[in-house]
């Protein structure tokens, strides 16, 4: 009886933060990421006896929040009307002839770059330029490196071409790195 | 051996598709040039890697906690 394995009782004590900071990181509205969290319990409670137990607990409930995740981001991307071509923020990181201007170009941080970092103040500024983030970009981003979706799935999910993603996932790691660098190391 | 020089432009876009494997021969030529002389690019290339590396983990260093009365809604439908 995998069913047994499961406590729903105990869900929303044990797993209702950590879902829910784990779906706020993605999706950048306190709101959204309610609706997702309620939606993943709903689902979870409907769905209870189709549970195997080939995962625990936990992780099964990951995957139906990842799931909700992924499909947001599909429905925002067939509704944003965004042209990706043309002119972009980050094109004025570079000179004409296309290389890093004086004031753009990436400074030394002074850090070691193998080891992850602690600072709470980090956390808040990183999700603040991640909202900077033009909608489409901030999409594959999350796909990308938060939901490790790869290029292939995520042009099917987003309905884009895969020019426009390499351009996307481009624009928003120049677009992050710059914003970290002015408000956090040059803090 | 012009073919094989790039701007930084297209060495940050190549680095991309790097992650995917999908360079092609003379991309990877180009990328790998690019990069032994350009100290800006290798430290493009660091720095992205890290901000990645710290985006992942993120909500674990968040304090961010579902509002109370959405608990004890939830609470209630899944125990009815």
């Amino acid at each position: 009886m995998a069913q047994a394995l499961l406590q729903p009782d105990k869900w929303i004590s044990n797993y209702s933060d950590a879902l829910y900071a784990y779906t706020l990181v993605r999706v950048s509205d306190s709101a959204l990421a309610e609706d997702i969290v309620q939606e993943t319990f709903l689902s979870a409670w409907k769905g209870k006896d189709s549970f195997k137990g080939d995962a625990s607990e936990k992780s099964w409930l990951y995957t139906i929040c990842k799931n909700k995740i992924i499909d947001y981001y599909r429905k925002k991307g067939r509704d944003i009307i965004q042209p990706i071509e043309g002119k972009d923020v980050s094109d004025g990181f570079f000179n004409e002839a296309e290389h890093w201007t004086t004031t753009d170009a990436p400074g030394d941080w002074g850090i070691d770059y193998q080891q992850a970092i602690e600072s709470k103040e980090f956390y808040k500024i990183l999700n603040g330029c991640k909202k900077k983030l033009q909608q489409l970009q901030q999409s594959v981003f999350v796909m990308k490196y938060l939901e490790d979706l790869d290029s292939e799935e995520i042009c099917k999910a987003l309905g884009i071409s895969s020019s426009n993603y390499w351009v996307l996932i481009h624009r928003a790691k120049l677009q992050l790195r710059a914003c970290l660098e002015k408000n956090w190391i040059n803090l | 051996m012009r073919f094989l020089m790039i701007s930084c432009k297209k060495a940050g876009f190549l680095l991309s598709k790097k992650e995917e494997n999908k360079l092609t021969w003379l991309e990877k030529m180009q990328l790998k040039g690019h990069i032994t002389i350009c100290s800006f690019c290798r430290r493009f290339e660091e720095q992205t890697g890290w901000i990645i590396l710290n985006a992942k983990h993120a909500h674990t260093h968040s304090e961010a906690t579902l509002p109370e009365e959405v608990k004890t809604r939830l609470q209630n439908l899944l125990t009815d």
